[in-house]
C-alpha cells in the first residue's frame, strides 16, 4: 500500500494499491489504465496554479497536477486514450462566517471536472461534496476505488 | 528585525513554550473545574511545517477524532483546534449531561463539546494575548466528528493561500483519574508569528 500525503502524487501498477488519507475539501483523483494496470493518485488541495503565490509543489492544484500523473503513468507503460478516472472529496467540512472562498470544496471538484474534460479523461465515477471526510485506497489490479468515511460507511466505486 | 521561521532561536522556542503554557494551564484548569477532576499537562511542543505535513504532525490523517476550531483575528491570524478522541468527547458528554452513554453525533453533545471547546480555547487565547499584550479573537466554535485530515484540511487549505509554513503549538492534556486527553494546535501565520516574536524580544531584551 502506497500513501500519498497531501499535496502529493504516486503513480503505480497491480497490484499494488493507493491511498490517500482522511480527504476533506481535498480531492482525490484517481486515475487508470485497466489495460495496463497501472493508477495513479492524487490529493491535491487548490483548483488553479494560476495566481497562486506558492508555485513549488504542482501536485498541490488541479490544472498543474493532474497532468504530471497522466505524464508519469504514461512513462511506465499506460496509455494515454485507455485512461479512466475516478474521484472523491471535495466536502463541505465546515462554515466559516467570514469564509470568503466560499466552498473550496466544491471549487475543488468543479476545477478537477474541467481538468479532466480538457485532457479528454472520461470520468466514469465520483463520490463528493456532502460534509463529511473520506479514505481512499485505489486498487490496481481491479480499478476499484474504495471510499471510507467515519459517518456513511464504506463505498466501492 | 526579520525574523526566519525555519530558523528560530532557542530563546524564541522556548519563549513560545512558555506562553502557550500558560495558556493551557488556564484552559485546562477551567475544564478540570467543570470535570471537577485534576489535570496533567505535557510541555508544548512547537513545530515548523509546510503546510502539507501538518496532518501528519496531528496524529494522523485518517483517526477518528471529535474537532472544535476556531479562528483566531485580530492582533494575530490563525486557527485554534481542539482535538479529542471519540472516548474523551463521551466522557465529557457523560460527565457533564450525568449520562451512562453518550452519542458524541446527537445534536446535543454535538454543541455541548462545541461550547466546552469554546471556553478551552478562548481561556488558552486569552491568556496569550493578555501576556502578549495583543487583541486576539477568537470566532465562534465549529464541532464536527471525522478524520484528523478532513478536519485540517479546510484550515490547511486557507492558509496555504497566504503562507507556506505553519507554525503548531501542540500541547496534550489529560484529566487525571478520568482518563480524558486531548490535543490543543494553534496554528498562526508566519506574519502573526513575526509580531509575537517581536512582543517576545521587546519583552526580554
Amino acid at each position: 500500500m502506497i500513501v500519498v500525503g497531501m499535496a502529493d502524487y504516486a503513480v503505480t501498477r497491480s497490484p499494488d494499491k493507493l491511498t490517500t488519507l482522511g480527504l476533506g475539501s481535498c480531492v482525490g483523483i484517481a486515475l487508470y489504465d485497466p489495460v495496463a494496470k497501472i493508477g495513479g493518485l492524487i490529493h491535491i488541495m487548490l483548483p488553479t496554479i494560476e495566481n497562486a503565490r506558492f508555485t513549488d509543489n504542482c501536485a498541490k492544484f488541479a490544472d498543474s497536477g493532474i497532468p504530471i500523473v497522466i505524464q508519469e503513468m504514461v512513462s511506465i507503460g499506460a496509455v494515454r486514450r485507455r485512461l479512466v478516472a475516478k474521484i472523491a472529496g471535495g466536502a463541505k467540512m465546515f462554515s466559516f462566517n467570514s469564509d470568503v472562498n466560499l466552498n473550496i470544496g466544491e471549487r475543488n471538484i468543479q476545477a478537477t471536472k474541467i481538468v479532466l474534460t480538457e485532457m479528454k479523461i472520461p470520468l466514469i465515477a465520483e463520490d463528493v461534496g456532502k460534509n463529511y471526510g473520506r479514505t481512499v485506497v485505489l486498487d490496481t489490479d481491479t480499478g476499484v476505488y474504495h471510499i471510507k468515511s467515519a459517518i456513511k460507511g464504506e463505498n466501492l466505486i | 528585525m526579520v525574523y526566519d521561521i525555519s530558523k528560530l532561536t532557542d530563546f524564541h522556542y522556548s519563549a513560545l513554550k512558555e506562553i502557550s503554557n500558560i495558556g493551557i494551564g488556564n484552559a485546562v484548569t477551567s475544564l478540570a473545574e467543570m470535570m471537577g477532576s485534576e489535570i496533567k499537562i505535557m510541555t508544548p511542543s512547537l513545530k515548523v511545517a509546510r503546510i502539507e505535513k501538518v496532518t501528519e504532525f496531528s496524529g494522523g490523517a485518517d483517526k477518528l477524532v471529535s474537532g472544535v476550531l476556531m479562528e483566531l483575528a485580530g492582533g494575530v491570524n490563525g486557527y485554534m483546534v481542539i482535538l479529542l478522541p471519540p472516548e474523551s468527547a463521551q466522557l465529557i458528554c457523560n460527565t457533564m449531561t450525568k449520562k451512562e452513554y453518550s452519542d458524541i453525533t446527537d445534536p446535543m453533545n454535538e454543541s455541548l463539546i462545541s461550547e466546552v471547546g469554546h471556553i478551552l480555547g478562548s481561556t488558552y487565547i486569552t491568556a496569550f494575548s493578555d501576556f502578549l499584550k495583543v487583541d486576539v479573537f477568537a470566532s465562534a466554535p465549529f464541532h464536527t466528528y471525522d478524520m484528523i485530515g478532513a478536519i485540517m484540511d479546510n484550515i490547511l487549505i486557507h492558509m496555504s493561500q497566504e503562507v507556506e509554513h505553519a507554525i503548531i503549538l501542540d500541547t496534550l492534556f489529560t484529566l487525571k483519574g478520568n482518563d480524558m486527553h486531548g490535543k490543543l494546535l494553534t496554528l498562526f501565520d508566519p506574519i502573526s508569528l513575526e509580531l509575537i516574536l517581536k512582543h517576545v524580544d521587546a519583552m526580554f531584551c
